[in-house]
């Protein structure tokens, strides 16, 4: 098995096994098939976990279906002994999404991975979860058709991931997220019931369920098809990669670009660490200077070839130092790689790193990085800054190493403080990465309890007895106030995380 | 009178929020009311006791040019918003009808769009934050200032089309973007439905990025197909010298696009119908009667004249996997037609939100 630099640390160590009853396992593998119920400890520890590997549990059982019909019978199956139901795509996620609650039933979707139906005339197609996200364009690439959302880890996670997390990528500046690619999805709700939410046709009359759905974490039930929008290639993409003296330089440029009127398909920056870990990885011969910005317009021919210009001019007003345009395609693909990878190149350079996610208004990030490296100084804690500069989504990388007595619990800290100062700024403790297990407590800080209550009405009106996900997203338990029935302990009294008073 | 009720303008969200709050202790029944324009939408809400109205809520609050995001009260016109976005080169890219009298709560609680929704989505995709006083008069916020967060359920686009059946919307968050520096109309003439969709494969195919394409019936199978472009003027030549070589596109003026603000407005019944982007030949079919705009790249239209009941009972069989909603009526129609499959789960919703009933009680799908 293969561990990432967080593995090493083993915080929180995975808690003993809870035992799954065994007339639910039995059933469990009459739907599903023994082949497709994973019971055996050592099996288990690969679903101990999802991308954030710190968090750690074990579940008592992870079933892989086949089918919505399998889905719907494993939920009514699980429903009967009141045990809390995890939802799985591929385990990229960064935030603790897909984190076992002990002893609880994971459901991971990677075999249901056909797509269904393509129809580029009315512009959809329709996919199981377990599809990845990068094979719907791979697939779509010959008719001249993509799919939009591109996380970086896009060429393993699968849709049914994208759809609970309302994934985006560097390109959702121009082309948004997930949710304004998903048209519509069938899904398992807590009592097996199986349900169409919005379709190819758009407007479906209702709340906009599949809305509330995308981005849901998992926490509303389990999503076994997907219809995603298909949309055409632009005609063209221009490129570039421009250097500064410093993030200063950069972000001013970026503000210079979007103030213009320029619509960037993506605009990305990396600071000095960032660019060092980048060419680490890939080999790349990029100056080690300030900052650098990628830059990616699409579109019509002349349209593009006049806002790369202008935005060329932009970026050297600004104070660019050099402003280099891929000669081929393969160069291109390159320069991407290099950004792409910058989070898992930073492992070349500090031997433990916390990946932050945060959102500040645009125009605050020459004032936000400041800050944050006044934070790295006083601490002497090493970050890292990649991010999405269109839209002021960062993603600082704080380095460390955790053999250093003390330096975790800072890097921690200072992983925290950025939020804070995102917060304070009026921005978002997730951009991209979602809340998940390791930001619920951070909600908190964003929320009010009433803005979360409301929250929790919804998901009390999906699966009132909180089984699907629990513990993620909320700062503490609520309760939907009308289980009818015996008592039955929260999920996350059972697993220690919260009791009742 | 609205409903049948005087409404009542709140000077401010807190005086808004003691209504409510009033409301629920004597558990009266109460519905909003923004410009009023799409009062049409859903059935009347039954025996309501209170209207609140937003005309004094008409603040913008925050605008940020720099990060194209702006925060405004729910009374806020369209007209009122889009001026002061002018002002920096921005605009919301909705274009729906009135916007001279259409409030931007009137436009999120009723999901109202016009042409531009072919390129910018609709209401649901430029709204990035909102704040609802609840049935219980606690009011709560979801979504954010930035364009980019995913903290927490996704609670405006909930409220998005909802018709005030979910709570009172006091303020909303949009992301807005740049103006254009150039726009060109293309119009063709007396195009049949296989044309109009030959016509929108081939911009697809030629990788034409059009912000909107409106085909208005003319005669039973014969339309005007329009194409607006835009984007930066040096752009713009290009991609109408290539439409220019399909479907008999030729340049025209804004005429085609102010008719169909027209017909967005009009009645004496006027249907909003969705269905597959290519089935415009079946949507003619089944909507015989009255002016019928559509757009072919969405695969939704308006349809305004003297519909019946009847043809509107059997448009909506003819159109199974779509739906014929009215939005303007002189007396009541059915609104949606049969309900969705999913109805028990959205009235689960409204139960949550509104346990009592109170809030434009009947308005919505399935008596919600």
């Amino acid at each position: 098995m293969e561990t990432g630099p967080q593995e090493a640390l083993g915080k929180e160590r995975a808690q003993g096994p809870v035992p799954l009853p065994q007339t639910l396992l039995e059933e469990l593998r009459a739907i599903v098939g023994a082949a497709n119920c994973i019971h055996e400890p050592s099996e288990l520890r690969t679903y101990e976990s999802d991308g954030l590997a710190t968090f750690r549990a074990t579940p008592g059982v992870v079933v892989l279906p086949g089918t919505t019909e399998e889905v719907s019978r494993v939920v009514k199956a699980t429903a009967k002994h009141g045990l809390p139901i995890v939802p799985r795509g591929a385990g990229t996620g960064l935030s603790g999404g897909a984190l076992p609650v002990p002893g609880c039933v994971v459901v991971g979707l990677s075999r249901m991975r056909k797509v269904l139906e393509v129809n580029l005339e009315d512009g959809y197609l329709r996919v199981q979860p377990g599809v990845i996200n990068l094979d719907v364009s791979k697939l779509l690439a010959p008719k001249g058709y993509y799919y939009a959302p591109d996380p970086s880890s896009q060429s393993v996670c699968t849709i049914g991931g994208n759809v609970a997390e309302n994934s985006g990528g560097a390109h959702c500046l121009k082309y948004g997220f997930t949710v304004n690619h998903v048209l519509g999805l069938r899904m398992v709700l807590h009592d097996g019931s199986i349900v169409d939410l919005g379709g190819p046709v758009l407007d479906s009359p209702g709340y906009d369920l599949v809305g509330i759905v995308v981005g849901s974490e998992g926490m509303l039930g389990i999503v076994t098809e997907v219809v995603l929008k298909a949309l055409r290639k632009p005609e063209a993409t221009r490129t570039f990669f421009a250097t500064f003296p410093s993030t200063k330089e950069a972000g001013d440029a970026v503000s210079a670009i979007i103030a213009s009127g320029i619509v960037p398909a993506a605009i990305e920056m990396m600071d000095t660490l960032a660019i060092i870990a980048a060419k680490a990885a890939t080999g790349l011969d990029w100056p080690e200077v300030g900052a650098a910005l990628l830059m990616d317009v699409d579109g019509p021919l002349d349209e593009v070839e006049h806002t790369a210009e202008h935005a060329g001019n932009l970026a050297r007003k600004a104070g660019c130092i050099e402003l280099n345009v891929p000669k081929d395609e393969a160069e291109r693909q390159l320069m991407w790689k290099g950004r792409k990878s910058a989070f898992a190149a930073v492992g070349r350079i500090s031997r433990n790193y916390i990946v932050q996610d945060g959102t500040i208004p645009r125009s605050e990030i020459g004032a936000v990085l400041g800050e944050i490296a006044k934070l790295s100084a006083e601490s002497g804690i090493r970050v890292a800054n990649v991010f999405h500069a269109g839209d002021g989504n960062l993603h600082p990388l704080v380095l460390f190493d955790a053999r250093v007595p003390g330096e975790e619990k800072r890097a921690e800290e200072l992983a925290g403080e950025i939020l804070r100062i995102c917060l304070r700024l009026g921005g978002s403790i997730t951009g991209e990465h979602g809340v998940g297990a390791e930001k619920a407590p951070y909600m908190a800080e964003m929320f009010s309890d009433d803005d979360l209550d409301t929250m929790a009405k919804l998901r009390c009106a999906f699966d009132p007895g909180q089984r699907f996900n629990p513990g993620k997203v909320f700062p503490t338990p609520r309760l939907c106030g009308d289980r009818p029935g015996l008592y039955r302990a929260h999920p996350t009294e059972l697993s220690g995380q919260a009791e009742r008073t | 009178m609205i409903w049948g009720v005087v409404p009542q303008e709140p000077q401010s969200i807190e005086e808004a929020q003691e209504l409510l709050r009033a409301a629920y202790r004597d558990k009266q029944r109460l519905a909003f009311v923004g410009g009023g324009t799409r009062l049409g939408i859903g059935a009347p809400p039954k025996s309501v006791q209170l209207v609140i109205g937003t005309s004094k809520l008409s603040r913008i609050l925050e605008y940020a040019p720099s990060d194209q995001v702006v925060v405004a009260e729910s009374g806020v016109k369209l007209s009122q918003l889009q001026a002061e976005l002018a002002k920096n080169g921005q605009r919301l890219a909705l274009d729906p009808a009135l916007p001279e009298k259409q409030t931007l709560g009137g436009i999120i609680a009723s999901n109202a769009f016009g042409p531009l929704r072919a390129r910018y989505g609709a209401v649901r995709d430029l709204i990035i934050g909102v704040s609802i006083v609840r049935a219980d008069g606690v009011r709560a916020k979801g979504g954010g200032k930035v364009v980019k967060t995913v903290a927490g359920f996704d609670m405006p686009k909930l409220i998005c089309g909802s018709l005030g059946t979910l709570g009172f919307i006091a303020t909303a968050i949009f992301r807005v973007h740049p103006l254009p520096e150039a726009t060109q109309t293309l119009v063709s003439h007396g195009l049949s439905a296989a044309e109009v969709n030959a016509a929108a494969a081939a911009m697809r195919a030629q990788q034409l990025e059009p912000s909107a394409l409106l085909a208005s019936r003319t005669a039973p199978g014969r339309f005007d197909l329009a194409v607006r472009f835009e984007g930066f003027a040096r752009g713009l030549a290009q991609q109408v010298k290539k439409a220019s070589a399909i479907g008999r596109l030729s340049p025209a003026g804004n005429e085609v696009w102010d008719a169909h603000q027209q017909l967005l407005a009009e009645g004496p019944v006027r249907v909003k119908v969705a269905a597959l982007p290519t089935a415009l030949a079946k949507v003619d079919a089944a909507l015989p009667q009255g002016k019928l705009d559509f757009y072919p790249s969405l695969g939704l239209g308006f349809c305004a004249g003297d519909l019946t009941a009847q043809l509107i009972a059997s448009a909506r069989a003819a159109l199974a996997f779509g739906s014929v909603v009215v939005e303007e009526a002189p007396s009541p129609l059915d609104s949606f037609g049969t309900a969705p499959a999913a109805l028990d789960l959205h009235r689960a919703v409204k139960n949550r939100f509104d346990p009592q009933g109170l809030l434009a009680p009947g308005r919505f799908i399935g008596g919600i």
